[in-house]
């Protein structure tokens, strides 16, 4: 039943699949790391979404459309540091809240821009763009290295943040941040700038994330287009327990079981197709209890730091 | 002026006439609310009920009121709602609104509930469906003529009984034309346009020159998998053509809104019952098939609307 032709399928279709997710999660990663979860990535990834609609909309390139959606998802980020980290909001109302502004107001604007008939007019877009050499390897090169550019980012990105949160500076003062705020600070460390930060840093890749989903894949905008793919980056974050490489191969799952799911209908239908659907969840909530190695989160995630009060 | 005492009696007695019906003729307009699952641009199923309900409002002068993106949890809720402040007449646009419905009908007898693309017909409650497998039939009928594969894709939100009967027919359709094989695939999300692109995508590369997607906004992904990939599509809901020239070859149109005029129609003139009100070929108004593409050949056509007229007649029961 699975041939290689359908297994090509079925990569391709996950990676597809993955990219919004992954983007997602690994800025959610940075922000849990520096304690600050990050529940309003649905949220901050629709406003990339619209964000990048707008930008290509407006200029007719791609590129500005994903600054913009960038922009858009770090701003996003940005209210919510403002509220957790200097307003002492609790970060999970703070998250759902910003959920809640971000669909209703991008549902709002984009009939405000694009009118009641936006989701037949097509975007420009970035299409795909072969890495010479690399593509022509057999069967791994068209799957991997025949992508749109956003993939190739996603490959740099991966990297770069576990070079970022393990070998640099910066990357002990955000682990320092999330495990201990207390003793950060008295080491000299800024906690409210690192955290800040961070925030701002995965609401833009969260945006980015978004932004994937209409340049590269559908190139129309409609509400809600982000649908649960950041919840389900979240889920991600805790499977792939907090660490760049794993979260990537975590939303990697998710999308291959999606893909899965999709392409086992019908070379299988004898299969129901919602195990695969629920089989990522179980996988986290798996991840979640620690069957299977050991699961710690950063200690101070969720916590508000006050540099008064004694904890 | 001379007025007889029997004519004075006469004329007094239809003045109270007047004076009773006068309040009748002239009261207040018909209040109608619908309550609608998804957003109301989704191009799709929810702008359908939208617009059907600002139609009536047009047409027959009605009062209405909408509330979108309800979800399950709030249904029953906001019905009872728009019940409670008098709307006489209450629509949930879409079969998961029927126990919702059931729930709270009871409650308010004054008001009828009616759900589309519902099954239910009860006391006060009705509910307006289409008969969906003979839409489902034509469809695959013309994708069975127009294929080269002999494979066709269909793609589906949930199995429900608008999926499961759509399904069926169009593969019943596309076999009776000639085609081999239908891959059958849900996306477990109505609106995911990035699964639906995706879904598509999958049965192209297995094969299917010609996909019927069925869900609501995820529609245009797998439209848009089609025209990327030069295969053809099917409409729903609307004439599609117009936004897809190059990749439509029909659609299967289940206008709501023409349901709604109906329905809403009767309920001004006070004769709408509690018992479903089935759409079909027969009710062009509700029910009827789109424009064909250029590409289609006069033969198929002609087979394809003699289906049709079978149908019409109940001659062929799909």
């Amino acid at each position: 039943m699975l041939d290689w032709m359908i297994l090509g399928d079925v990569l391709r279709t996950s990676l597809r699949l993955m990219v919004p997710i992954a983007f997602a999660a690994l800025g959610g990663v940075i922000c849990e790391r520096s304690g600050v979860y990050n529940v309003g990535i649905e949220g901050m990834m629709l406003s990339g979404a619209f964000g990048a609609a707008l930008g290509t909309f407006l200029t007719g390139s791609p590129v500005a459309g994903v600054m913009v959606g960038i922009l858009l998802g770090a701003f996003g980020g940005a209210i919510l540091a403002v509220l957790s980290i200097r307003l002492n909001v609790n970060q999970i109302v703070a998250g759902i809240a910003i959920n809640l502004v971000a669909l209703g107001l991008t549902a709002f604007l984009a009939r405000l821009i694009f009118g009641l008939d936006a989701t037949t007019k097509t975007l420009a877009g970035f299409t795909a763009w072969a890495i010479p050499g690399l593509s022509a390897i057999p069967f791994v090169g068209p799957i991997f290295f025949n992508q749109d550019p956003l993939v190739y980012v996603l490959y740099l990105l991966v990297p770069f943040l576990h070079w970022l949160l393990y070998r640099s500076a910066f990357g002990l003062e955000i682990r320092a941040t999330g495990e201990n705020p207390g003793a950060a600070d008295s080491a000299g460390v800024p906690v409210y700038r690192v955290r800040f930060l961070c925030t701002v840093i995965s609401g833009g890749l969260a945006g980015l994330g978004g932004a994937y989903i209409v340049v590269s894949q559908v190139f129309v905008f409609t509400e809600h287009m982000s649908a649960g793919k950041g919840f389900i980056a979240l889920a991600a974050i805790i499977l792939g327990r907090w660490d760049p490489v794993s979260t990537l191969l975590a939303s990697w799952f998710f999308g291959f079981c999606d893909a899965l799911q999709m392409n086992l209908q019908f070379a299988n239908p004898s299969v129901p197709y919602q195990i695969f659907t629920a089989l990522p969840y179980v996988a986290s909530i798996l991840a979640l209890v620690g069957l299977y190695g050991r699961v710690k989160p950063p200690a101070a995630t969720g916590l508000p730091y006050r540099r008064e009060s004694k904890t | 002026m001379n007025i007889s005492r029997r004519s004075l009696i006469a004329l007094s007695t239809s003045a109270a006439g007047f004076a009773i019906l006068g309040p009748a003729v002239a009261a207040d307009p018909l209040k109608v609310a619908i309550v609608m699952p998804g957003n109301i641009t989704d191009k799709s199923w929810t702008q359908s009920g939208y617009e059907g309900i600002m139609q009536a409002k047009e047409k027959l002068g009605i009062e209405v009121a909408y509330s979108e993106k309800v979800v399950q949890a709030d249904q029953a809720e906001a019905m009872a709602d728009y019940a409670r402040n008098g709307y006489k007449l209450v629509i949930g646009h879409g079969g998961e609104f029927q126990d919702a419905a059931k729930r709270v009908a009871a409650k308010y007898p004054d008001t009828i509930f009616i759900v589309n693309n519902g099954q239910i017909g009860e006391g006060n409650i009705a509910s307006a469906d289409f008969n969906f497998r003979q839409f489902g039939y034509l469809m695959g009928y013309t994708a069975g003529k127009m294929s080269k594969t002999g494979k066709a894709g269909w793609i589906g939100g949930q199995k429900i009984k608008f999926s499961l009967d759509l399904n069926a027919a169009y593969e019943e359709g596309f076999k009776a034309a000639g085609g081999k094989e239908v891959f059958t695939a849900y996306t477990n999300d109505w609106d995911d346009i990035a699964k639906g692109k995706e879904a598509a995508l999958n049965q192209i590369s297995q094969g299917a020159d010609v996909i019927f997607p069925t869900m609501d906004n995820a529609v245009i992904g797998s439209l848009q998998a089609c025209k990327e990939k030069g295969v053809w599509g099917f409409g729903l809901y609307y004439d599609a053509i117009a936004d897809w020239p190059d990749t439509v070859l029909q659609s299967a149109i289940f206008d709501i809104k023409g349901a709604m005029l109906d329905y809403i129609k009767l309920a001004q003139e006070g004769k709408l019952e509690g018992k479903n009100y089935n759409f079909d070929l027969s009710t062009p108004e509700a029910a009827r098939i789109g424009t064909f593409h250029k590409a289609v050949p006069e033969d198929v056509k002609k087979e394809v609307l003699a289906l049709a007229e079978k149908m019409k007649t109940g001659e062929l029961k799909p």
